[in-house]
């Protein structure tokens, strides 16, 4: 996989051709072919389509080559959605329908993507636990991944931050974990805002904590948070402390680490900045990365602090295959954001960061992955390279529809690279998106809408408001919640604990609130606010539906599943303005926002869809599809 | 001090210069050679300086007491007295080894305090920035404090004063691999401090000091003279030593190689340890 640049190619190549022909792994014809698959999330066919002029590496690829939209999954998310062209199976076999999925038993939130457990068995000792077997982290996503099947078949593979791939599948292929990868506190990113303005009340915002300095102080002390610290029994998060001294007049500031100092400006960001958290003094810490933006000295400070993430010189998770290949790649390239979401929304969202601050820190995050997503390219000589690219879509979450020059700058950007790998030579190059893009004007309060239809049933009717993981549901008397993005789930009698409704009745029930979604009108406009209603139950050929929502809302454009039905949250309105920094989304109607297919060959598929990915690239090396995948090659 | 500090670094600086020709592998070599010779050093010091008729001894009671406890294991009186004995012989083995010790650690610290310039510290990255700090007596009160970076540098932040810490700070980045000297005019005092960006491993000074006990822990450098500045830092990464690949703190190898060159060689030199 790797060229080594040496002059003794002919020889390594007899080598590698008797080793190939001698090991266990399956071999293909297609020994020394090369493919490039680039993952954009988020790219939109419509908004390339309007500007072909500006992006001319993707316009080059649609004249010489062929272009089309990619149908999407139901529900159009990134972890649904790339979970399909990981794996070749739908929903209902890959078992993601959601960022978000609940525990029937509990109908707590819980991640999709992945779970951590702690060591069964632990010896306690004074305050601290001490583990004596391991804990372990797993991917909730079932199903082989193709590059799994590209290596069993001895066909080299590099992948680099597929999303939903946190643990990365077990395989011998290089991998990076991608979207699902938690910070070091486990979270998908938790920042840090330290300040003494008085302006600011806040001490939660979502995503992110806001810490109260002291008043008229010119220096401060930043305690930056860590992982809890699984080894006490209290669990006491970790932390280590940064002094910041500012200049009594100019707005900067010198920050005093244990082991480093460094100086910044107002409206600098630092450089990465590794931090050990100590969880056994002397014995036991983890390390994390974080980066500091000042953006405020006099008369108050205000100190952003980024999540800390896994460090991937030495990784506290397992986020990479071989285990020491994020080692490799630090080395290489320096520090590198490891959390799965690294564009900081929730900041801009809060208001703690603007715009402009949001846009620069968006371009790090890219400028960090043109630079990994370049070193990949140059080491790239046979088999497939899958690169990820998050910032389109992180992007176009915060300024699609009304900053679009701002947003074009992302996808010339993006189309840069695009041109970077058409130029390799030899090469087969498919370029996809998950999904498109349209507005978020209006937040659909769906509990609110349960409610309000019968469904949902509250211990005191005035008690709604944002409170979350259904705090107030009387569930003896609830026939139906929503929780994610996009779905329903029945309280269903032997499922849900303490369910009510009997499974004779499932499907009548299922009927009757699909049919009262469809003809769901918003008040201010009298438009549907649902476009299509789908069941799990039939719209997946998978089998595997245990977390499955009942119902699957396909809300029309404009319209999606407020941030308070994501984490079960009864609002007093069905509907309100999406006032928020976040304006546009893609949890809609899968046929709105379909996703892009480029490729440097004329497509046969008509109408392509996710499953079709995989399919196409095991079939381009020669390689048998997997029991269960859906999908056929586009060629 | 100053004198003294001066003589040693001049020795050191010739005796690294002499291994120029070996490249990039000079650091390690150069470490290997001066460690070897430091274990022998130690060697010499060690039989002139010990009672070793009385180590002898004391090493041939430990022999016998273990042989003791191999001999009656199963008798428990016996491997008890054994251990009790043992245990008091290696007392009195340390309490020997405690004279040459103490002859030693002043001479072996102030050479490890000199060889950080040497193996401690790595040349400034270009285009990395870095903290550069003055310590100062009292507050930068009177004109604002001035830093001129030689050519290659550039200062790329206001100063930062610390009025609680007595310190001002300023961000400086190499742009290119140069070396020179940066000029401090603080409080009417005008100073200069050497710096170092790029290329490889080579004498490094870290902190200039005014103070004479200060100037013991941090001799690269001349003393600064009495005034305003107290001393001044350039904040240098840790160098790491790479011998055959394998990569660690200069101060590992050279107890791993000083303290096998004094075992193998200490039959040569008829010393028992």
């Amino acid at each position: 996989m790797r060229s080594d640049g040496s002059g003794s190619w002919p020889l390594s190549l007899a080598i590698a051709a008797a080793l190939l022909a001698g090991c266990s792994h399956q071999t293909t014809h297609a020994a020394g072919k090369r493919m490039i698959v680039l993952g954009i999330d988020g790219m939109d066919p419509d908004f390339v389509a309007r500007h072909w002029d500006s992006l001319p590496n993707l316009n080059r690829l649609h004249q010489q080559g062929d272009f089309r939209r990619l149908a999407t999954t139901i529900p159009p998310q990134s972890p649904v959605a790339w979970s399909t062209v990981s794996t070749g199976l739908d929903p209902g076999g890959h078992g993601l329908f959601d960022f978000i999925h609940r525990n029937p038993a509990t109908r707590e939130p819980i991640s999709s993507m992945a779970e951590v457990s702690d060591p069964k068995n632990t010896l306690h000792i004074g305050p601290y636990v001490i583990p004596l077997s391991s804990g372990t982290v797993e991917s909730l996503r079932h199903g082989r991944t193709f590059w799994q099947l590209l290596g069993e078949h001895g066909i080299p593979a590099t992948v680099i931050r597929m999303p939903a791939n946190f643990p990365p599948a077990e395989c011998e292929q290089e991998s990076l974990a991608g979207m699902g990868t938690p910070d070091l506190n486990g979270s998908f990113g938790t920042f840090s805002f330290y300040t003494n303005d008085p302006a600011e009340t806040r001490s939660e915002v979502s995503g992110g904590h806001i810490i109260h300095l002291p008043p008229k102080s010119t220096s401060a002390v930043l305690r930056i948070e860590g992982p809890p610290n699984t080894l006490r029994k209290d669990r006491a998060v970790s932390y280590v402390s940064l002094t910041v001294h500012a200049d009594p007049t100019a707005a900067v500031a010198r920050f005093d680490a244990p082991e480093q100092q460094f100086v910044i400006r107002q409206g600098e960001w630092s450089d990465w900045q590794r931090a050990d958290f100590t969880l056994i003094p002397g014995i036991k810490s983890v390390s994390g990365i974080f980066r500091i933006y000042l953006q405020q000295v006099h008369p108050y400070w205000r100190i952003y602090v980024s999540p800390v993430n896994i460090d991937p010189g030495e990784p506290a998770l397992p986020i990479s295959t071989p285990a020491d290949y994020s080692r490799t790649l630090e080395t290489k390239l320096g520090p590198f954001y490891t959390q799965g979401i690294a564009e900081e929304t929730s900041a801009f969202r809060a208001g703690i960061l603007s715009k402009g601050e949001f846009l620069e820190q968006s371009r790090k995050v890219l400028a960090d992955s043109l630079r990994m997503f370049h070193y990949e390219l140059r080491h790239f000589s046979s088999g497939l390279l899958f690169y990820y690219f998050s910032s389109i879509d992180q992007n176009s979450h915060m300024l699609w529809g009304k900053y679009d020059d701002d947003l074009l700058d992302i996808y010339k950007q993006v189309d840069s690279a695009v041109g970077d790998a058409m130029a390799v030579p030899d090469t087969e190059l498919l370029i996809l998106s998950d999904h498109g893009f349209a507005r978020f004007d209006r937040a659909v309060h769906l509990n609110t809408w349960l409610m309000q239809q019968g469904y949902l049933t509250l211990d005191d009717p005035t008690k709604t408001g944002d409170d979350e993981e259904f705090a107030h549901v009387n569930w003896n008397r609830t026939e139906a919640y929503a929780l994610g993005l996009n779905g329903i789930y029945l309280n269903l009698y032997g499922r849900e604990n303490g369910g009510i409704v009997s499974p004779a009745d499932k499907e009548d029930l299922l009927n009757e609130i699909a049919q009262k979604l469809l003809e769901f009108r918003d008040p201010v406009n009298g438009e549907h606010v649902v476009d299509k209603v789908f069941f799990s139950s039939t719209a997946y050929r998978g089998k595997n539906l245990r977390l499955a929502p009942d119902i699957i809302v396909g809300f029309r454009r404009g319209y999606r599943a407020s941030w308070q039905t994501a984490l079960g949250a009864v609002p007093p309105v069905m509907l309100e303005d999406n006032n928020q920094a976040w304006i546009a989304d893609h949890c809609m109607n899968p046929d709105e926002v379909p996703g892009v297919l480029f490729c440097n060959r004329k497509f046969r598929a008509a109408h392509p869809q996710m499953a079709d990915v995989p399919a196409t690239i095991l079939s381009e090396f020669g390689v048998p599809l997997a029991p269960g995948m859906l999908g056929h090659t586009v060629f | 001090m100053d004198v003294f500090n001066a003589i040693v670094n001049a020795v050191l600086r010739a005796f690294f210069a002499a291994f120029s020709w070996a490249g990039t592998n000079g650091a390690w070599l150069s470490l290997t050679l001066l460690s070897v010779l430091v274990g022998v050093g130690m060697l010499w010091v060690f039989r002139k300086t010990s009672d070793q008729g009385a180590i002898r001894a004391v090493k041939r009671k430990v022999h016998a007491y273990l042989l003791e406890m191999r001999v009656y294991v199963d008798d428990p009186g016996a491997t008890w007295r054994a251990q009790n004995s043992l245990l008091k012989a290696n007392l009195r083995y340390m309490g020997l080894a405690l004279r040459p010790a103490l002859f030693m650690v002043v001479p072996v610290g102030i050479l490890l305090i000199h060889l950080e310039a040497f193996y401690g510290r790595a040349p400034l990255e270009p285009g990395r920035p870095v903290v550069v700090t003055a310590g100062l007596r009292g507050n930068a009160d009177g004109p604002p404090p001035e830093l001129v970076p030689p050519r290659g540098f550039e200062i790329s932040a206001p100063p930062v004063r610390i009025p609680d810490e007595h310190e001002v700070s300023w961000r400086i980045v190499p742009r290119v691999a140069a070396s020179g000297e940066l000029h401090f005019q603080i409080g009417g005092q005008s100073i200069t401090q050497d710096i170092v960006a790029g290329g490889g491993q080579r004498f490094i000074p870290g902190r200039r000091v005014h103070s004479a006990w200060d100037a013991i822990w941090h001799p690269d450098e001349s003393r600064l003279p009495a005034g305003k500045i107290e001393w001044v830092e350039v904040a240098y990464p840790s160098a790491s030593l790479g011998v055959f690949g394998i990569h660690m703190n200069w101060l590992v190898w050279f107890l791993i190689v000083s303290m096998l060159a004094a075992l193998l060689l200490r039959k040569r030199f008829g010393v028992t340890l």
